[in-house]
């Protein structure tokens, strides 16, 4: 069976009966798929980084047994820590992309909800669970999650203006704020990677910042604050925080793969899109060292903010003239 | 006469022994995903070197699931190297505190097992790892080789797994440390005073 047979009936399956809201939001795309699909995601992530390190990395179920690890391991909750928000914060930034990835169209599949104004929210939902992140390390009461919510913030009004506007452009080309719409724009127009290059590079490299991988890791180094703003975290919590992460990098890869490799098109080019993405990160990843926090925020304000501003002016003046 | 003994009635934690599905899945999270600490309690490095080979290419752990974690909270096997000095004594008992049920402790290297080298040392614990916190395996060696620390690990595994036995294993236990008890000494004058 070649891969187009595999699409067709996909896509049978797909048109066979329009689902049921419920059954969007806990089934297919959101809720359970969308977990098992960032688990894979994780997955895919750690065993290239092992290829491109010469080792021979994780197993599939890895991140499977991790996460349910977490759910199951002792929560320990400091003494000094204000209990309901250290209890509440993790559920919040789950919460909040799995919102967000109901405005998003992954696998083949339009986003269940398409509102006027849906790039919006889904850029303020993840930056939420950032928010979520940095608040649950200044709660902890540990001099080691504080440094590293202060890293987390300090890196967030780094990476967010540039991954912003990055994302803008082809919404600005598209003349529309709807996910959805911009993604049909993409799909019948030339590739935006290769009419806004710049902003493909920013928005993949943000979204690298976004998620805290490899040369932006200053906010959890082990090797210097023990792990961030989640030092004091321990199962359910963290193991939340761990899975918010994953869904986030799914989320992210497909808006990057929806606005800027042509549209979310049909299950195997999506998929086939997403794995070049993750190649391209775990590559970047696994060749470059830390950078420092002050380098991480020259970086993004005299590179990243510069270069996309640019991208943005000829963008608006190409649409003018 | 009814010979077989319900372990919950005994011990109310002993929840692990059941062999229900949710504890089968428990157990085999547990065994899949045995993310580690490490922490030098006094050791001449080498055993720490050796260490850090089972996680680059030619050893790498990854393949078991093996992680090496920055923070106490998030690991489950504490890896403790060296003979345990005065001086870090106190620190080793908190990180185990630290660590999150069920947690286990690999003791690494001669040293951990009875002092080696530095046996009889005036500022070194007598008797290695165990007379501080309670150890399940320890791999012997100066220092081990990687091979046998990934045997280390596998038995350790086989611990968790109810294979082999350890006699407090679904117990938290808490090891009281004389800084923490002078801490809480200090809180209770400050509430009084306010």
């Amino acid at each position: 069976m070649d891969l187009g047979t595999i699409t067709k009936i996909w896509d049978s399956i797909l048109q066979m009966s329009a689902p049921h809201p419920l059954i969007c939001l806990f089934f297919f795309p959101g809720g359970l798929f969308l977990i098992l699909a960032a688990l894979l995601y994780e997955w895919a992530d750690r065993k290239l980084v092992a290829r491109f390190q010469n080792r021979v990395g994780p197993r599939v179920f890895q991140p499977v047994a991790d996460m349910l690890k977490l759910l199951v391991k002792e929560e320990v909750i400091p003494k000094s820590v204000n209990r309901s928000l250290f209890i509440v914060l993790p559920i919040i930034s789950f919460a909040c992309v799995m919102t967000a990835s109901l405005y998003v169209p992954m696998f083949g599949v339009e986003a269940p909800i398409g509102l006027h104004g849906d790039l919006i929210i889904t850029m303020y939902l993840l930056s939420v669970m950032t928010m979520c992140l940095g608040m649950a390390g200044a709660n902890s009461m540990n001099r080691f999650a504080v440094v590293g919510a202060t890293r987390t913030f300090t890196q967030l009004f780094a990476y967010e203006a540039p991954f912003m506007l990055a994302l803008l452009m082809p919404a600005i080309s598209a003349q529309s704020w709807n996910i959805n719409v911009i993604s049909e724009y993409a799909s019948a127009h030339t590739w935006m990677i290769a009419t806004i290059p710049i902003g493909f590079i920013i928005s993949v490299i943000g979204l690298m910042g976004k998620l805290e991988l490899a040369p932006f890791d200053a906010p959890e180094a082990e090797s210097e604050i023990v792990s961030g703003a989640l030092s004091e975290y321990s199962g359910r919590g963290w193991g939340l925080f761990r899975i918010a992460k994953d869904v986030e990098l799914v989320i992210g890869i497909s808006l990057i793969v929806t606005f800027y490799l042509g549209g979310f098109g049909n299950l195997v080019s999506f998929l086939l899109k997403s794995l070049g993405l993750l190649i391209i990160i775990a590559l970047l990843q696994s060749s470059m060292t830390r950078l420092r926090i002050d380098q991480t925020v020259g970086f993004w304000w005299q590179a990243g903010a510069i270069l996309s501003l640019i991208q943005l002016m000829i963008l608006i003046l190409v649409r003018i003239l | 006469m009814n010979k077989t003994i319900d372990l919950s009635d005994i011990d109310p934690n002993a929840k692990g022994s059941e062999k229900t599905i949710e504890n089968r899945i428990r157990n085999w999270a547990r065994i899949n995903s045995p993310w580690a600490i490490h922490y030098n309690s006094g050791s001449c490095n080498g055993c720490d070197i050796e260490l850090l080979t089972l996680i680059t290419p030619r050893y790498d752990v990854e393949r078991f699931g093996v992680k090496l974690q920055g923070s106490p909270r998030h690991a489950d096997i504490l890896i403790v190297t060296g003979s345990v000095t005065l001086q870090s004594k106190d620190r080793l008992i908190r990180i185990y505190n630290q660590m999150p049920e069920p947690k286990f402790v690999l003791g690494l290297g001669s040293c951990a097992i009875s002092g080696g080298v530095f046996q009889n040392c005036y500022s070194v614990v007598q008797g290695g790892v165990s007379n501080v916190i309670p150890v399940d395996v320890f791999v012997p060696g100066c220092p081990p080789r990687p091979e046998a620390m990934i045997n280390g690990l596998i038995i350790l595994l086989d611990i968790a797994r109810g294979k082999r036995q350890k006699s407090d294993y679904s117990q938290p236990m808490i090891i009281p440390s004389p800084e923490q008890d002078s801490a809480q000494a200090a809180d209770k004058k400050e509430s009084e005073a306010e």
